[in-house]
C-alpha cells in the first residue's frame, strides 16, 4: 500500500527492514523482501501523486509548461524535501561559478548533477538507457594503475543484470551485446526486442569501419552500435526459454504504454509511460510492504554495541511549507537507499560507518562533453528515444590508463542540450533579444524565409553526448556543516567539493579530439564551441593542453560509499552493507568503486537485487518465523 | 451583414491575417493552433494595448508588398519578432533590453510558455515535419524512417499566398543548394550557439560564432 503523510500512519513501531529512499534500489528490494514475507517500511522523502493517472498528466503538464525543459521540469519544487536541480548553477563573469539551490559548492569545478527527490526518484526523469558495465571496467586499478577496483567481477554480476533487465524491463540485442563483450551467455536474449534505430543512426553507419585516432595515438575502428533501453518495445517470445515476456504499462491506466510512441521526451517524463520508472515496482508490491511518501529520514538511528536500532523521520503535509512532526520506527534491517549523495548525507549526519574515512568522499558522476554540427541534409532530429545507438569503440582496452574511456552517444534529439535548439534556432534566425549592448537587431528573417531557413537548419542538426569516465578521487566529497547549511526542516545540505582530474580531463580533451574527427568523417560542419560568451567562461568550462573544454552532469551520481573488502579504506562490502554496521546497508550508485562508462541504473538495479538476497539471509538468520513475529508485533502496539 | 455570425471575432481574424506574414504559415494552420486569441491576448498584455494597437497599424503598412524587418521601426521590430517567436514556440520571450525600456513594461523581461498546450502548438517543430517533444507522438519506430524533405520557399510563399513575380515552381535540390550558399557568409549568426548556463532561456541564446579552419572556433 502507497499512503501519502494524510493517510494512516504506520501501523507497527517495528518493521523487519525498514528502507530509506523509493527510487529503482529501495523498491526492487522491499519488492523481494515483501514477496518473502518480511513486514517492510519503505520511506519515500518526497511527493507521491504520479502513480495516479491524473498526478501524471500534471507532471506532463508541467513539463510543457517549463521555459528550460531540464531533467526536474516535471516535477514541482518541495521545500521539505528539496531536490538539487541543474538550474541551480550560474557561471561568474571572470571565471567559477555560483550555486544557489539545495547543494552547496566549494569546488574548483562544479558538480553539475542533480537527481529528484519524489516517489520513483531519479527514476522518474532517467533516459533509460541500460548498458552492462564490462569486465574491463571492474579492474582499472590492477589493470591499468588508476581508480579503484570492484570486490565483484562482472561474471559475479551476470545472474543479477539478467534479473535487474527482466525487473526493468529491457529491449535489446543480446548479439550485438556479446559482440561487445558484456553479454556472455550465448543462449541469452533480452526480454524485448531492440528498439528501432534511428534515421540518424544510419546516417551515423555510413563511416562504419573508418579508423579515428585520438590524441594519445590510440586508434579505434567505427562501429555504431545500438544501446538497450529499459523502454517498451516488442517482446521477444524467446525470452526466458521461450516463456516469453509481457511488458508492464502505464501506471493508473491500464493497458496503455506498452510500447514507446516516440514523444521523444524520456527525460524528463514519459507522457506514455513506456519508459520504464519504478512506479511500476511499487504497483506490485505485496500488502505486507508499506510505502509511505513524505517522510523525510532525518538520522539513523544507533543501537546496542555496532548495530543500528531504526531512524528517525519528519512527516509533513504541505510540501510548500517546512511544517512538520518528528518519529522514528525501530527495525532489525535498515537500508539506505536514497541518492548517492543523500546516502552519504544521512550517514555522515549520522556519524555512523566513519572507520574508513571514506563517507562522502569518491564523488564521481560522468563528465559529459557535447559536439555539435550540422549534416549535409535533413536526418531527423527530435524523433525517438533520446539515443538509441552510440559508437562504444573507445570505452575499454587500449590507452586507458593514459586518458579516460568515453562513451560516444548519438543523441536523436539535435541540438536541444547544447544550445537549447529548436527554440534558440527561432530566437537566431529572428534575430530577437538584441545585441551585447542591448539594441535591437537590425536585421533577421520573417515570414516565409524564416520558416525555410528553419527547417533547412534544425533537420540537419547531429549532437554527440561524450560521457567520459571518472574515477574515484577521495577528494571529490560531500560534506555537511550542520551548524551553518541546513533546509527548511532542519536537515543539513550537502556541501560539495568537485574537480575533475587530469586523467579525466585527458578523456575529455580526447572525446572532444575525437568529435571532430568524426564530424569530418561525416562530412558535416562542426558547430562545437567552448569558449566563452561575451567574457563569460560557459559552465564547466576548463582549459586543458591549450584547448578550450566544457563538461556536463550527466545525473549519474556514484561513489559516496564506497565499495571494498576491506573496513579501513571501504564503506560497504560487496553486499553493500557497512563494515562497521552489520544490519545497515547503504544501497545505490553510491557503492560504486567505478562506474567505467555505462550509465549506472542497470548496475545498481543488479546490485540492489543482490543485497536483497543477502538482507533475506540475515533477516532470516535473526527472526523467528514471519507468522510468529506477526503476532508479537500486534502485541507490541497494543 | 452576415446572417452567421463568424466564430472567430474579427480582431482575432485580422491578427492571423497579419500573422500569415510574420511566421510564413497560412492562415489555416494558424487558426488549426486554437491559440490566435489567446496570443493576440499575451501580446496586447505585455506590450499594451494601445501601443499594442499602433504597432499591428504599423505592421500592416510593412507588409505590403513584403515584410522585412528593416520596414520597422526598432520597437515594432522587436514586438513583431516576440509575436512570431510566441506563435512558433508557445512562449513570449526575453526583448532585447532596448525595446523592453522603450515600451516602459511593468513586468520583468523574461521568457514564459503562455500554456502547456501553447507549447505543444508550436509552429517550429512542423517547419521540419517534427513534433513537439513530449506530445503528439508519430508512433512506434517511426524514427527510423528518412524525414521528408523541408519545403522550398517558393513553395511556402505559395501556401501563404506571397508568391513573389520571380519566384520558380518546382525549385530543383541544385536551387535549393545554391539558396544554402548564399547564407553561407551569414550562416551562422543565423544558428544559435552554446548556452552558458542550463538556465539561459532559449530566447536569450547567443547566435553562433564562424568556424576557424581547425575547428575550435574563433
Amino acid at each position: 500500500m502507497t499512503a501519502a503523510a494524510t493517510g494512516p500512519e504506520t501501523r507497527r513501531d517495528h518493521y523487519d527492514a525498514v528502507i530509506v529512499g523509493a527510487g529503482w534500489s529501495g523498491s526492487l528490494i522491499a519488492g523481494r523482501l515483501g514477496g518473502q514475507g518480511w513486514r517492510v517500511l519503505l520511506l519515500e522523502a518526497g511527493e507521491g501523486g504520479t502513480e495516479s493517472w491524473s498526478g501524471h498528466l500534471d507532471s506532463v503538464s508541467t513539463y510543457r509548461s517549463a521555459v528550460a525543459k531540464v531533467p526536474n521540469s516535471a516535477y514541482r519544487h518541495n521545500t521539505a524535501a528539496p531536490s538539487p536541480d541543474v538550474l541551480d548553477l550560474s557561471p561568474k563573469k571572470g571565471g567559477g561559478y555560483t550555486a544557489d539551490g539545495y547543494f552547496v559548492q566549494d569546488g574548483p569545478l562544479p558538480y553539475r548533477t542533480d537527481y529528484l527527490r519524489a516517489l520513483g526518484g531519479s527514476g522518474m526523469h532517467w533516459l533509460g538507457a541500460v548498458p552492462r558495465m564490462h569486465a574491463d571496467d571492474f579492474a582499472t586499478g590492477t589493470t591499468y594503475g588508476y581508480g579503484r577496483d570492484w570486490p565483484l567481477t562482472a561474471k559475479d554480476l551476470e545472474p543479477y543484470y539478467e534479473e535487474a533487465e527482466r525487473e526493468l524491463g529491457v529491449a535489446g540485442d543480446a548479439a550485438e551485446q556479446r559482440k561487445l563483450g558484456v553479454v556472455s551467455d550465448p543462449d541469452y536474449v533480452y526480454p524485448m526486442h531492440a528498439i528501432p534505430r534511428s534515421h540518424i543512426d544510419e546516417h551515423c553507419r555510413r563511416i562504419d569501419g573508418a579508423e579515428i585516432t585520438d590524441p594519445m595515438e590510440d586508434t579505434r575502428t567505427l562501429h555504431v552500435t545500438g544501446i538497450p533501453q529499459a523502454r517498451n518495445s516488442t517482446p521477444n517470445p524467446a525470452y526466458d526459454r521461450k516463456k516469453g515476456y509481457r511488458p508492464k504499462g502505464a501506471v493508473g491506466l491500464p493497458n496503455y504504454g506498452e510500447r514507446c510512441v516516440g514523444n521523444a521526451s524520456c527525460v524528463p517524463i514519459c507522457p506514455a509511460q513506456a519508459k520504464s520508472s519504478p512506479l511500476r515496482v511499487q504497483a506490485d508490491l505485496p500488502e505486507n510492504v508499506t510505502l509511505l511518501t513524505r517522510r523525510v529520514v532525518t538520522r539513523v538511528l544507533r543501537g546496542q554495541d555496532t548495530r543500528v536500532r531504526g531512524v528517525e523521520y519528519r512527516a509533513y503535509n504541505d510540501p510548500a511549507s517546512s511544517v512538520s512532526e518528528a518519529r522514528s520506527v525501530r527495525a532489525d534491517i535498515v537500508v539506505l537507499a536514497g541518492h548517492a549523495i543523500e546516502n552519504a548525507r544521512l550517514l555522515l549526519f549520522s556519524e555512523l560507518a566513519k572507520t574508513s574515512d571514506q563517507v562522502g568522499r569518491n564523488l564521481m558522476d560522468h563528465p559529459t562533453t557535447l559536439a555539435w554540427a550540422l549534416a549535409e541534409r535533413s536526418v531527423g532530429p527530435y524523433r525517438g528515444p533520446g539515443h538509441t545507438s552510440g559508437w562504444e569503440d573507445f570505452r575499454f582496452h587500449g590507452k586507458r590508463g593514459e586518458r579516460a574511456p568515453f562513451r560516444i552517444e548519438i543523441s536523436n534529439w539535435g541540438w536541444s542540450w547544447a544550445t537549447g535548439a529548436p527554440m534558440s534556432n527561432v530566437t537566431s534566425a529572428l534575430g530577437l533579444g538584441g545585441d551585447a549592448g542591448g539594441t535591437v537587431k537590425p536585421d533577421g528573417l520573417l515570414g516565409p524565409d524564416l520558416r525555410r531557413k528553419l527547417g533547412d537548419d534544425i533537420g540537419r542538426q547531429l549532437q554527440l553526448q561524450i560521457a567520459v569516465e571518472q574515477s574515484a578521487n577521495p577528494k571529490n566529497r560531500v560534506t555537511i556543516d550542520p551548524s551553518r547549511h541546513r533546509d527548511a526542516l532542519g536537515n543539513p545540505r550537502p556541501i560539495l567539493t568537485y574537480d575533475l582530474d587530469p586523467h579525466t580531463r585527458d578523456g575529455v580533451y580526447a572525446a572532444y579530439r575525437v568529435s571532430e574527427k568524426i564530424f569530418a568523417a561525416l562530412e558535416a560542419t562542426p558547430y562545437t564551441d567552448h569558449k566563452p560568451v561575451h567574457g563569460v567562461p560557459q559552465l564547466g568550462h576548463f582549459r586543458h593542453r591549450e584547448t578550450d573544454l566544457t563538461y556536463q552532469g550527466a545525473g549519474h551520481g556514484a561513489g559516496t560509499h564506497i565499495m571494498g573488502e576491506h573496513a579501513n579504506d571501504s564503506v560497504v562490502d560487496s553486499y553493500q552493507r557497512t563494515h562497521d554496521h552489520p544490519n545497515l546497508y547503504a544501497v545505490g550508485c553510491g557503492s560504486m568503486p567505478s562506474i567505467g562508462t555505462s550509465n549506472p541504473t542497470l548496475t545498481m538495479s543488479a546490485l540492489a537485487l543482490r543485497s536483497a538476497e543477502q538482507i533475506h539471509r540475515d533477516l532470516a538468520a535473526l527472526n523467528q518465523p514471519v507468522v510468529v513475529r506477526s503476532a508479537a508485533g500486534e502485541k507490541e502496539k497494543a | 451583414m452576415n446572417p452567421v455570425p463568424h466564430p472567430v471575432p474579427g480582431e482575432v481574424v485580422r491578427f492571423v491575417d497579419l500573422s500569415v506574414h510574420l511566421t510564413g504559415f497560412p492562415v489555416f494552420d494558424l487558426h488549426a493552433t486554437g491559440m490566435a486569441e489567446m496570443y493576440l491576448d499575451t501580446a496586447r498584455q505585455q506590450v499594451g494595448r494601445s501601443r499594442f494597437d499602433e504597432f499591428l497599424k504599423a505592421l500592416r503598412k510593412a507588409c505590403a508588398p513584403r515584410l522585412g524587418p528593416a520596414k520597422l521601426e526598432p520597437t515594432d521590430r522587436e514586438i513583431a519578432r516576440a509575436v512570431t517567436y510566441l506563435w512558433y514556440t508557445g512562449a513570449w520571450p526575453r526583448l532585447a533590453v532596448a525595446a523592453h525600456a522603450d515600451l516602459r513594461r511593468e513586468m520583468a523581461n523574461r521568457e514564459f510558455v503562455v500554456t502547456p498546450s501553447a507549447y505543444t502548438e508550436g509552429l517550429v517543430w512542423s517547419t521540419f515535419h517534427g513534433h513537439p517533444a513530449g506530445a503528439k507522438p508519430p508512433g512506434y519506430g517511426t524514427w527510423s524512417i528518412e524525414p521528408a524533405a523541408p519545403p522550398s520557399l517558393a513553395e511556402i510563399e505559395r501556401e501563404c499566398g506571397l508568391e513573389r513575380k520571380d519566384a520558380t515552381d518546382h525549385p530543383t535540390e541544385e536551387h535549393r543548394q545554391d539558396e544554402r550558399a548564399d547564407e553561407a557568409a551569414f550562416a551562422a549568426h543565423r544558428l544559435p550557439g552554446p548556452r552558458v548556463a542550463r538556465d539561459v532561456p532559449p530566447s536569450a541564446v547567443p547566435t553562433a560564432r564562424a568556424q576557424e579552419p581547425e575547428g575550435n572556433p574563433a
